[in-house]
């Protein structure tokens, strides 16, 4: 009984532990920072986070319907080196819009060829996307062999301190996502994501198009990404072609502490949301408390083996006992 | 809203094995035909050629008069035709109504699902249940957290929304009890009213009397007899189902009298998830059938004497109380087991049959390796089961099926065995083999080996055993032995006919 409320706890609000975990976190943060909340340390941090968000929304979304996609930061650093290498530090705001357009397409074909081997091909997700990773980590290393290049100082102010009414514009592109996530998950095409992640044999039998939306997840993640890439290029203002390389792992840990389970069907958007800011004040307080940095990846993967493991210890703990 | 569904001369090949030779059907709105058949007559393959699960490969499918062709499960959904899974097609992490209204959510303006529709039009197909669920059950209530029984309703009702004109309700009453499924008749007649037509496949006698109101009767895959229920009754329906003339002349060794043998199977109140409280003891040498329909516990009683599957009760092997937790438990004590599924758990395909032969007597010839030691004796018990191979160092998979149950027996006979568990092991086995397979369990017995044979054919069942154990629902319905072990005591038992062996 006790674990069936835990299973109704968790798909109905899947978001829950997610809203715990965050306000924890920024508690410790606000004492270790006192000055956390004034306007432009948060712009500083929102600033900092926003790419890790957007790369963490797509994620999910792959992740409810029961794929993974590990090719993510790469797909990061294609962007990254295109906009550095295509633009310039002295390059003109238009050509950075044209590029930016270019980018978003790039990362949907990023995703429509992970899309095409799992969906259609059949391919295992995580072999696919490990393997797509490197494809398109060399790519970028092919398009920026050597750290360098850069954005126009004009565009990157806007990403690094507009604060439209007061407010920094990660608040304004949070808020966006959400309520697109919120359109995407009312429409019929929200259903279909929980039903083909669920049991997919089920969808098929029940005349759901599992194919063709196993592949507009990728799409979608490969979409997300780039906009991540976009993002974390205003901030850091230059090109590397390993800028993403460790940001798939930091998605994957997000959409777990956001309650979306990995096995697909369950949880939401606004959990892995919330958990990828979670990740990203526990790095703040791991930087205040003058811990070592390596701590960082050390417990992200700790997360991961943990929630991977859970599952398995609550079945043998059923066997032992049953 | 169509009127009428024929199917005639329907044949339907899985791979060697003819499923459907002759089958035939006629359904017409506000009629309920039951579809009846033994194990194996084709009336699974009959019910998946109407609702599209199959493409069939010869015959004509008729829809009001006019040809149709299901390509897909959903071809025939298209026309009206739904079908109530027994294997549900319900995703547990979804709710209740969610589940019921999957690809035909009521939407609104911007594409969004109206949920408010859904939760409506949910509490209405509920209330054609209400009264007879167990727990408080709710349109947003998760599929996951439901019992079997409630799980069935919703797949009834997920057919049921789409207003069918035709439904095929596939043992749908297998899971319910006796409230559900006298709501569920209800619903049958309101149907009928209504000018639908109901596909009724159930091996429960009582209900077909019930509510049927017409009845086709399949054998070996051959159509032998429809007509009305009122024109009929039980014994006749067993009959018809019954194959007159049998095909194999068995080589059955003269029951011996056992009396004097001590027992080498002892089997006090067994109890497993599916079986509900079993016992019958077993001497030396003897071979005792396991008859019924399929799944009624054969299986977990097989598996849980061979450590497989967790039991409550008392097993005593050879005299002595055994704590069976593993199979290597069994095996160390001389069981072995064929299990029902030789691809997947009887067999490594795609390794040779030397390795699979030695693959349970590793310690007699593992550490050191004695591959000559192994090749002698398998070539030995491959002569000996008279195996059609290349060489030992092909792989099962080069094997036909037939050959290929003889290394999974050959493979327990390598480690001489006392007592051989068999999960029906002539499935998808040709006709000599079978044959070779018939002789092989006598002479085994005549070794003093004890055999306990499962098997969906009833004939084999009678054929060779001394005695058959007819399991219904969990439970030993009946024991058939000596002038009672016929055909038609078998079937009647199988069924849960009252009195059927007398």
């Amino acid at each position: 009984m006790k674990r069936l409320s835990w299973d109704l706890m968790m798909t109905r609000y899947p978001a829950f532990f997610a809203l715990i975990f965050l306000v924890l976190a920024v508690v410790i943060n606000f004492i270790l920072q006192p000055n956390m909340l004034s306007q432009e340390t948060l712009n500083n941090n929102l600033r900092v986070f926003l790419p890790i968000v957007l790369l963490t929304v797509g994620q999910a979304i792959v992740i409810l319907g029961g794929g993974i996609d590990i090719s993510v930061g790469a797909t990061v650093s294609i962007v990254n080196t295109i906009l550095a290498t295509r633009v310039g530090l002295d390059g003109s705001p238009e050509k950075m819009w044209q590029f930016m357009a270019i980018s978003l397409l790039a990362g949907a074909l990023a995703g429509a060829i992970n899309g095409f081997f799992i969906a259609y091909l059949r391919l295992q997700p995580i072999i696919t996307t490990y393997a797509t990773s490197f494809l398109y980590g060399g790519f970028a290393l092919y398009i920026l062999p050597n750290p360098g290049g850069g954005i126009p100082a004009s565009v990157a102010e806007i990403y690094r301190s507009w604060t439209p009414l007061g407010i920094p514009l990660a608040f304004y592109v949070m808020g966006t996502i959400l309520l697109l996530w919120w359109y995407l998950y009312s429409t019929r095409f929200g259903r279909f994501l929980y039903a083909v992640g669920g049991k997919a044999q089920a969808a098929y039998e029940t005349a759901v198009p599992v194919t063709w939306v196993q592949f507009s997840t990728y799409v979608i993640s490969g979409l997300m990404a780039a906009l991540s890439g976009i993002a974390i290029t205003m901030l850091s203002g230059s090109g590397n072609a390993e800028i993403g390389a460790a940001m798939t792992l930091t998605s994957v840990t997000a959409v777990v502490i956001g309650g979306t389970a990995l096995s697909g069907g369950i949880g939401g958007v606004a959990g892995p949301l919330m958990g990828a800011l979670t990740l990203g004040i526990i790095q703040n307080i791991i930087s205040f408390a003058k811990i070592d940095t390596w701590w960082e990846t050390l417990v992200k993967a700790l997360i991961i083996v943990a929630a991977l493991a859970t599952p398995g210890f609550i079945n043998l703990f059923r066997r032992r006992r049953g | 809203m169509a009127q009428s569904l024929s199917a005639y001369n329907i044949t339907k090949r899985y791979g060697g094995v003819l499923a459907l030779a002759d089958g035939n059907l006629d359904v017409r709105a506000g009629e309920v035909v039951a579809l009846i058949g033994a194990n194996g007559s084709g009336k699974s393959t009959m019910s998946k050629v109407i609702n599209g699960v199959v493409v069939l490969d010869g015959g004509r499918l008729l829809l009001d008069g006019g040809p149709v062709h299901f390509s897909s499960p959903q071809a025939a959904k298209n026309l009206g035709i739904a079908t109530v899974f027994q294997e549900l097609s319900l995703i547990p992490q979804m709710t209740v109504a969610e589940n019921i209204w999957l690809t035909r959510e009521p939407m609104q303006a911007l594409g969004l699902v109206n949920r408010k529709a859904i939760q409506t039009r949910t509490e209405e197909l509920l209330a054609l249940f209400e009264g007879t669920f167990k727990t408080d059950l709710h349109p947003d209530t998760l599929v996951a957290s439901l019992p079997a029984d409630e799980k069935q309703i919703i797949e009834i009702l997920k057919a049921v929304s789409s207003d069918p004109w035709l439904i095929l309700l596939d043992e749908a009453t297998a899971s319910l009890d006796s409230r559900q499924v006298q709501r569920l008749f209800e619903l049958v007649a309101k149907w009928k009213e209504q000018g639908k037509a109901v596909v009724f496949v159930s091996h429960r006698m009582e209900e077909i009397f019930r509510i049927a109101d017409k009845y086709s009767v399949l054998r070996n895959g051959r159509t032998v007899g429809e007509g009305d229920i009122k024109d009929i009754n039980e014994n006749k329906l067993v009959k018809l189902m019954i194959d007159k003339d049998s095909v194999f002349a068995f080589a059955r060794t003269a029951s011996k009298s056992d009396d004097g043998k001590s027992y080498c199977l002892e089997i006090k109140d067994l109890k497993t998830e599916v079986l509900r409280g079993v016992s019958f003891n077993v001497r030396e040498g003897e071979l005792v059938g396991i008859g019924g329909l399929q799944g009624q516990g054969q299986r977990d009683l097989l598996l849980s004497l061979f450590g497989d599957v967790r039991f409550s009760g008392e097993v005593k092997l050879f005299g002595n109380g055994s704590r069976l937790k593993h199979p290597r438990d069994a095996m160390e004590r001389g069981v072995a087991l064929v299990p029902g599924d030789r691809a997947k758990e009887g067999l490594l395909y795609i390794r040779s049959i030397l390795e699979n032969l030695m693959l349970p007597s590793w310690k007699k010839y593992g550490l050191p390796l004695k591959i000559s030691k192994a090749k002698n004796d398998s070539t030995q018990v491959g002569a000996s089961l008279n195996l059609k191979m290349a060489g030992l160092q092909e792989p099962v998979s080069s094997l036909s099926g037939g050959n290929a149950q003889k290394v999974v027996i050959g493979k327990w006979l390598m480690r001489q065995p006392k007592l051989l568990l068999l999960d029906d092991p002539t499935k998808g086995v040709d006709v000599g083999t079978k044959a070779e397979f018939y002789a092989l369990l006598n002479q085994l017995c005549d070794e003093g080996k004890t055999i306990l044979f499962y098997s969906s054919d009833e004939e084999e069942l009678i054929g060779l055993c001394d005695r058959v154990l007819v399991l219904h629902d969990g439970m030993i319905r009946t024991e058939l032995s000596g002038k009672n072990l016929t055909k038609e005591n078998l079937i009647a038992a199988s069924l849960g006919i009252e009195g059927g062996a007398e």
